[in-house]
């Protein structure tokens, strides 16, 4: 018996529960309870898909995790995004600046051949690319570069219906008064998981309402 | 015993024609006199001869290709052959349009005798598709003379070299036709016999031409030669057969001189940063292409690649007809040390992949990052050249967006005020122009970042993301 299931496993024939947490390696998201819904916290390669409204949270979500990445002097690309990056924000949260690309190409064939180009090198440790609409053959090119190079591209658009992208890991954000709602949609090696809150009041205090703030009057401007 | 050499290529101009298809192609140079000067062996092959009328060369050969006799493009052709030779044999100088004096004696010795320093030399000229010829002589006339017969003769020996010269006709010599004519109707055909005359008799029948020649043919005179030395820069020029429209096909010849540059490139331990293309049109002023590398490259391949990307770009209103390249300056090459550990190995290093995204994008939508003393958010974030490193003793203020909008927009919609205000005065202190800050939140969920002008006027700034 032993010796067929010895055979079977030399052929990749056979699949063991317990092997699903080594899918991909996990960088620490810096949010403990975003850790452990994800199995130990972003993937440190492949496609990351993150579908969001923008301005709701969704890079301070991943500054931690993009603070690691480049912790090991590799780069940090900014592709197409929405408006003019500020350093002062991006500093204070410990992004070394001088590892920092911001590339604006000016359309999205260039947007995707500059992204595969830095997945690809080896030399970047992340690649965020806003808002640039991805077919499944394109995102799975992505990912073989995101492979090659020991990248990871995460992808910033709109929460949208149609077809999955095979992606390592794919969340969907909703705002929230005390930081973001998160719900994972697809996750290699694991389960989609119902929406939970991840905290910023510790992190951010400045830009969530606190508990107590709630029966404050509201001020308004207009 | 001085000792020269001297390299005669009879046709550098049809050559120099790099495809294949040239060289399957009956090719001839002519003259402005309408007269075939130079030849390749296709042509040779199909009875045309040197010296031969255009009309008779045209009767012989239907298919034969022309080009005009170009001085310059001779001149550049035999300077690349002297730079190339100057790898192995220190003193060359050129003797135009078609000759290279090399000094030899002084480099016997390096490479232990005339055999071993004629491999290293033939190696060499076995890389260029020049045809050629060579004589050694104890001058550089008697070189150049014994050259012109096509003897091919390599020796260091003086009574060789000697009787090699005594047979030559007068011809070859550099003696002007009125001389040659003189010294005929005397019944003097060969040079021995002009040698064997006292220079005295010489002197008094024949102008001083004759006898400076004559000086400097056996040596006892004085033969002042121009040597090249080498320059830091390349500079080549190639004329293509066709004319080209399609930039992908540009890249077959464009290989063949990066390929050039890599040589030269490699042998002095060089690399450079950048290339000036040109792009030579016959109605047109040519069209200039610099290409950049910030690491810093010498391999012709990397190149390619980011000259592909640039010309990809192009559109080429008219056919190409020349390409001319061009490197100002050369760099010491600097080597990388990579980590060992390193999770993935990177083939591309990050200048290499600036200098890439560059070439394709536009130099300008690649930039870095960095934060300057400024207290007013537009000025506090500049977008230089990227892997720059900033001022490092800047402090950075945490509360503030991740993305400024390039122009306030005004506020349009209800928002939930969070934090401030925070009074922000630009230069001056004008205090019309001060703007309190507030962090708000709209009914979507997005944290904006509003302002408040002193006239009561509300403003979007920016966008916390």
């Amino acid at each position: 018996m032993s010796a067929l299931l010895e055979q079977l496993t030399r052929r990749q024939l056979l699949w063991h529960a317990n092997s699903q947490h080594t899918a991909y390696q996990a960088v620490p998201s810096g949010y403990a309870e975003l850790d452990q819904q994800l199995a130990g916290g972003f993937p440190a390669t492949g496609l990351i898909d993150i579908q969001t409204d923008t301005g709701i949270g969704e890079l301070r979500l991943l500054l931690p995790y993009l603070q690691q990445q480049q912790s090991g002097g590799r780069l940090l690309v900014f592709l197409s995004p929405l408006a003019e990056p500020c350093a002062d924000m991006l500093c204070a949260a410990g992004i070394v600046l001088s590892q920092l690309v911001i590339i604006t190409p000016k359309t999205g064939k260039d947007a995707l051949w500059a992204a595969e180009q830095c997945l690809q090198s080896g030399c970047c440790a992340s690649v965020l690319l806003w808002q640039v609409p991805l077919k499944q053959a394109q995102a799975r090119r992505l990912q073989l570069a995101a492979e090659q190079g020991a990248a990871s591209l995460i992808l910033l658009r709109r929460p949208q219906q149609g077809l999955s992208l095979p992606v390592n890991l794919s969340i969907k954000l909703q705002a929230h008064r005390q930081g973001v709602l998160l719900s994972v949609q697809k996750r290699k090696g694991g389960w989609p998981a119902a929406p939970f809150l991840v905290d910023m009041q510790n992190r951010w205090p400045g830009l969530c309402f606190s508990t107590e703030q709630h029966w404050q009057a509201r001020r308004k401007a207009s | 015993m001085a000792l020269y050499l001297y390299l005669q290529f009879p046709a550098l101009q049809p050559d120099s024609l790099g495809c294949t298809a040239a060289q399957q192609l009956p090719v001839a140079v002519v003259n402005e006199q309408h007269c075939i000067v130079q030849l390749n062996t296709v042509a040779e092959q199909q009875g045309i001869a040197l010296n031969m009328a255009l009309g008779t060369a045209a009767a012989l050969c239907h298919n034969l290709q022309l080009l005009p006799y170009q001085t310059q493009l001779q001149l550049n052709i035999l300077q690349s052959v002297a730079r190339q030779l100057y790898q192995v044999t220190a003193d060359i100088a050129l003797d135009p349009p078609d000759g290279l004096y090399i000094r030899l004696c002084n480099m016997l010795q390096l490479y232990q005798g005339l055999a071993g320093y004629w491999q290293a030399l033939k190696h060499e000229l076995q890389l260029l598709p020049y045809r050629y010829y060579y004589a050694c002589g104890t001058s550089p006339f008697a070189a150049k003379c014994l050259a012109r017969q096509q003897l091919n003769l390599l020796s260091g020996e003086p009574d060789v070299l000697a009787s090699a010269l005594n047979h030559s006709p007068l011809r070859f010599t550099e003696l002007d036709t009125d001389s040659q004519q003189q010294l005929q109707r005397l019944g003097i055909n060969t040079l021995g016999q002009l040698l064997a005359l006292s220079q005295a008799e010489l002197a008094r029948r024949f102008d001083s031409s004759l006898l400076s020649y004559l000086g400097r043919l056996r040596g006892s005179f004085y033969h002042a030669l121009h040597y090249i030395k080498p320059e830091h820069s390349f500079s080549r020029y190639v004329e293509l057969l066709y004319d080209i429209t399609d930039t992908a096909v540009l890249s077959m010849p464009l290989h063949s001189l990066l390929l050039q540059l890599e040589q030269q490139l490699q042998r002095i331990n060089a690399a450079c940063h950048q290339l000036q293309l040109g792009l030579l049109f016959r109605g047109m002023p040519a069209y200039q292409l610099s290409i950049g590398s910030a690491q810093g490259e010498y391999r012709a391949a990397n190149w390619l690649k980011l000259c592909q990307l640039q010309l990809e770009k192009l559109k080429l209103t008219e056919p190409v007809s020349g390409l001319q390249l061009e490197v100002t300056a050369f760099v010491l090459q600097q080597s990388q040390s990579d980590d060992l550990f390193q999770p993935a190995p990177s083939a591309v290093s990050a200048l290499q992949l600036v200098s890439l995204l560059q070439a394709r994008l536009g130099y300008h939508s690649v930039s870095g990052l960095i934060l300057q003393n400024q207290h007013l958010p537009e000025h506090a974030s500049q977008r230089p050249l990227p892997l720059l490193a900033g001022k490092a003793a800047v402090a950075a203020l945490a509360l503030r967006p991740a993305f400024l909008l390039a122009k306030p927009e005004r506020l349009t919609e209800a928002v939930e005020i969070n934090h401030g205000p925070e009074r922000l005065c630009p230069n001056g202190w004008v205090l019309e122009a001060q703007r309190d800050y507030f962090i708000g939140r709209n009914s979507k969920g997005q944290w904006l970042w509003l302002y408040r002008t002193a006239q009561q006027q509300w403003f979007v700034q920016g966008i916390f993301s």
